[in-house]
């Protein structure tokens, strides 16, 4: 049976992505000195627009987010390519928009305290 | 559907936070050997400069393009007792002007604070959007 999406859906595709990014940019900066390391990310926004483009319906829960080495960044002499700098920068970009999904979340749960409360 | 992943004025400030540290590595290089008097080959060491490029010629980053050696000349100090002195008691000493260094210092740190409030400003930004949606 097809499904169709609902907000509380995406919301929560995009939290636990977020919560993962979170996780693997906490894992790059623990290993800043490791030598050797390369950095980790999350790839999800690619893989919804994907599914999101192909026909049918995406069941939203089985979309999960991936971590990949992107392998891109210039490498130090100790083999190591993380940056403080830019993984700060990704943290900020991340929390930002965990927050926002956060918000939108609540406001739908207020929406629906608000329509039971009518009486 | 694309998908753009890009945040630009955090991205921007983080561009400019990374080429500035890097700024201060050269910085601090050439400070650390301001007296080195031989670099493995019997040259003293040559001050190292860094030239920084826009990322784009549109809106968008930095990057440290590139870190180049100062050709300029050596300083020659007296010092007979030198094992690297010349027969006339001569020895190269380093290009480096260590005040000019730490003037170059002054001027990366205050390049790497301004990115970081930028950072932190633009943060500030989308937080009072974000306070809408409470």
């Amino acid at each position: 049976m097809s499904k169709t999406n609902s907000i509380f859906d995406f919301l929560e595709a995009g939290i636990r992505a977020e919560s993962l990014r979170q996780k693997a940019i906490a894992n790059n900066i623990a290993n800043l000195e490791t030598s050797g390391y390369r950095r980790i990310d999350v790839k999800f926004e690619e893989l919804l627009a994907k599914a999101l483009n192909s026909s049918g319906s995406v069941d939203l829960s089985e979309l999960e987010p991936q971590i990949h080495q992107p392998l891109q960044t210039p490498v130090n002499s100790n083999g190591n390519d993380v940056s403080l700098e830019s993984e700060v920068g990704q943290m900020v970009k991340n929390t930002l928009r965990y927050k926002a999904y956060i918000r939108l979340l609540n406001k739908k749960y207020n929406q629906m305290e608000l329509a039971m409360n009518i009486k | 559907m694309e998908v753009n992943n890009t945040f630009s004025p955090i991205d921007i400030a983080t561009s400019g936070l990374r080429a500035h540290s890097k700024q201060i590595e050269v910085i601090s290089s050439n400070i650390a050997n301001a007296r080195t008097t031989d670099v493995g080959n019997g040259m003293p060491y040559r001050r190292l400069d860094a030239a920084f490029k826009a990322e784009d010629d549109e809106i968008g980053g930095v990057n440290l393009d590139k870190i180049f050696p100062d050709m300029s000349d050596f300083h020659r100090i007296f010092d007979p007792g030198n094992p690297n002195a010349d027969e006339k008691g001569y020895v190269l000493m380093p290009n480096v002007n260590v005040p000019i260094e730490m003037m170059n210092l002054t001027v990366a740190t205050r390049a790497y604070q301004a990115n970081a409030a930028i950072l932190k400003r633009y943060q500030q930004m989308v937080e009072t959007t974000l306070e809408l949606l409470k």
